[in-house]
């Protein structure tokens, strides 16, 4: 998947309307993300990429090139 | 003075509103000033419904609801007629009165897909920022005293309503930060079509017995249609996760 795609989704999964974010953008700093949009995000990534991440996995998540990380360069163009 | 029952400019959208307590909450939600959208799948009764409407910029949609990859398109096109979503009735629904031991899944599914999974699909989507009007929505599941009590030949029936009320729960939790609010009805014995229906397979004995523990008689759409109007109005803004029962009396023997 190419990275602004993923990024698309992860705003689409998040319900980012107004907010643009890239791949420095620290998720935590975004309102929009909590306990129940990791959940949503998990789906997207086994949707997408066929990998099942736990909630675990997401402690160390600070922004999106570290999630993009934690899936695997190897799945991003 | 504005009354807090009133509808007056919400767009409300409805399932099964072809027929029975559907038909009748789009009626009367549009007395109330609401904007309404019918959805069901015969579309020559919901003209029916539409015609008898009071004025308003109404739409409606032939649509099988349990294709659940063709439920945005409808809100989408909703949203560009007519502006953000307001308020959801999940109407639609199927009877099955059947003994367990001739129930099959696909029956179960069937059921399910109908009573609660479309209602459900039909919440996801809503709750969308991009539909959801910025105040937040009222979300009403019609269940059924069913769903709380039960009689022999309904375990698909009665599974699935009460699928309804527990689903409802976590739906308000979740959505209250969307200011979302979701609730169920659960009506005892209306005078519907698809009770008519599910009459035809009694004994006149059970019929005459079913009725008479209804303490106030049977009841008529527009019970059901008004306790709707109060779960959708501000009237009932601090009203999250509950199932209101409006059984004339059938469930407080």
């Amino acid at each position: 998947m190419k990275t602004n795609e993923f990024i698309e989704e992860l705003k689409e999964t998040l319900e980012l309307e107004d907010v643009e974010i890239n791949e420095n953008t620290n998720l935590k700093d975004l309102e929009e993300y909590d306990s129940l949009s990791v959940l949503a995000i998990i789906a997207m990534i086994d949707e997408n990429f066929g990998k099942k991440l736990s909630g675990q996995d997401f402690q160390s998540i600070t922004t999106v090139k570290s999630l993009m990380e934690l899936i695997g360069k190897d799945c991003f163009e | 003075m504005n009354s807090p029952f009133s509808l007056k400019d919400k767009n409300i959208l409805i399932t099964g509103a072809s027929s029975g307590i559907g038909r009748q909450c789009a009626i009367s939600c549009s007395q109330m000033g609401a904007n309404v959208i019918l959805i069901a799948r015969n579309e020559e009764r919901l003209k029916e419904t539409y015609n008898k409407l009071e004025r308003g910029n109404h739409l409606f949609f032939s649509q099988d609801i349990t294709e659940y990859n063709k439920i945005e398109s409808v809100i989408s096109e909703t949203v560009s007629k007519l502006g953000k979503i307001n308020g959801f009735i999940h109407s639609a629904g199927i009877e099955m009165t059947l003994p367990l031991k001739v129930m099959k899944p696909e029956y179960y599914n069937k059921l399910f897909s109908v009573n609660v999974i479309s209602g459900f699909e039909f919440a996801k989507i809503i709750s969308k920022k991009k539909y959801l009007d910025s105040n937040g929505a009222s979300f009403v599941f019609i269940a059924s005293i069913m769903s709380v009590v039960a009689n022999a030949g309904l375990i698909g029936y009665c599974s699935s309503k009460g699928a309804i009320i527990s689903g409802i729960r976590s739906m308000a939790i979740e959505l209250a930060r969307k200011n979302i609010r979701v609730n169920s009805i659960s009506p005892g014995y209306i005078q519907t079509e698809m009770m008519k229906k599910a009459e035809e397979k009694m004994s006149d004995s059970k019929i005459k017995e079913l009725r008479k523990n209804f303490l106030l008689g049977i009841g008529k759409p527009d019970d059901v249609a008004n306790a709707c109007i109060y779960l959708l109005s501000d009237a009932a803004r601090w009203i999250t996760g509950t199932n209101l029962i409006v059984d004339g009396g059938y469930s407080a023997k």
